[in-house]
């Protein structure tokens, strides 16, 4: 799955962009990913320095409402929050992608995994063939939302909804991803890929799906 | 032979791909029981409470438990 992530600003924002936040409050759900995409987003566009930023809650749900109490200037926020907020008249000021990366225990064999993954190839490609079609996925999760519950598929940028069929995760990215969590202190010691990615299990897997 | 799995919630921003498996039967038709891990209250601790550098974080709580097998990072 490719998961969009978006910075937003409310209407009356007199931030326009990405480097407009300079010395401006962000709220991030650190621990997600969500979170460390908006920090991505923000280190590409002002020093570090200038970074302000504070933890918030789980739910895209509360930043977006905390968003235009003024709680703060900026949050990330994903679907179907990024369409609520741009019918809202707020701004996207930097959207971003990544990756969700399953994460198995040590149990997990290949035959398992295989069946996982041929599943998972079929399902994006219905959903690419019609994203229309299951776009209530995203609003039905939200029932008692009425920002949510007034979007219509048209209020969608089917742009920002994203899946491709599952691979091998390419080592080079995985240790890129592994530096930039040291690099904020998340994370100690080197990179080894043997200990993150159980190569045998991956391969069998997509070979056999 | 089915084979089960249990794995940690996903939600449509980032598992549209497998609820619709699961809904359409593609998992089953794969082979594969594929169930959904159900966190306990106390298990969803809100990112608030953390911070930068000491991150609170749901993902993987049942996992190390032993609940379920995978989870989305």
């Amino acid at each position: 799955m490719v998961v969009c992530g978006a910075l937003v600003v409310p209407p009356w924002s007199s931030v326009y962009t990405p480097q407009d936040l300079s010395n401006r409050l962000v709220a991030l759900d650190f621990g997600n990913g969500t979170a460390y995409a908006g920090l991505q987003m923000l280190e590409g566009a002002v020093p570090h320095e200038t970074m302000s930023m504070r933890s918030f809650d789980t739910s895209p749900a509360k930043r977006y409402a905390a968003l235009m109490a003024g709680e703060f200037e900026a949050t990330v926020l994903q679907e179907p929050w990024i369409t609520v907020a741009e019918k809202a008249g707020c701004r996207l000021v930097s959207t971003t992608f990544f990756y969700g990366t399953w994460v198995a225990d040590a149990t997990l064999d290949a035959d398992t995994y295989a069946a996982f993954v041929r599943a998972s190839t079929t399902a994006v490609q219905r959903i690419n063939a019609d994203k229309r079609r299951y776009l209530p996925y995203f609003t039905r999760e939200y029932q008692g939302y009425p920002e949510v519950e007034a979007l219509t598929p048209d209020d969608f940028n089917l742009g920002r909804i994203q899946v491709k069929t599952p691979e091998p995760i390419p080592e080079a990215e995985a240790r890129w991803d592994w530096e930039w969590m040291s690099s904020w202190g998340l994370l100690s010691g080197a990179f080894e890929a043997t200990t993150q990615i159980n190569a045998t299990v991956q391969q069998a897997a997509h070979v056999l799906q | 032979m089915t084979k089960t799995m249990v794995i940690e919630p996903v939600r449509a921003f980032n598992g549209l791909d497998v609820l619709v498996a699961r809904d359409e039967g593609l998992f089953a038709a794969a082979g594969l029981d594929l169930q959904f891990a159900r966190p306990q209250t106390n298990d969803l601790r809100s990112t608030a409470e953390g911070t930068l550098a000491n991150p609170v974080t749901n993902q993987g709580r049942l996992l190390e438990r032993g609940e379920a097998r995978m989870f989305q990072g």
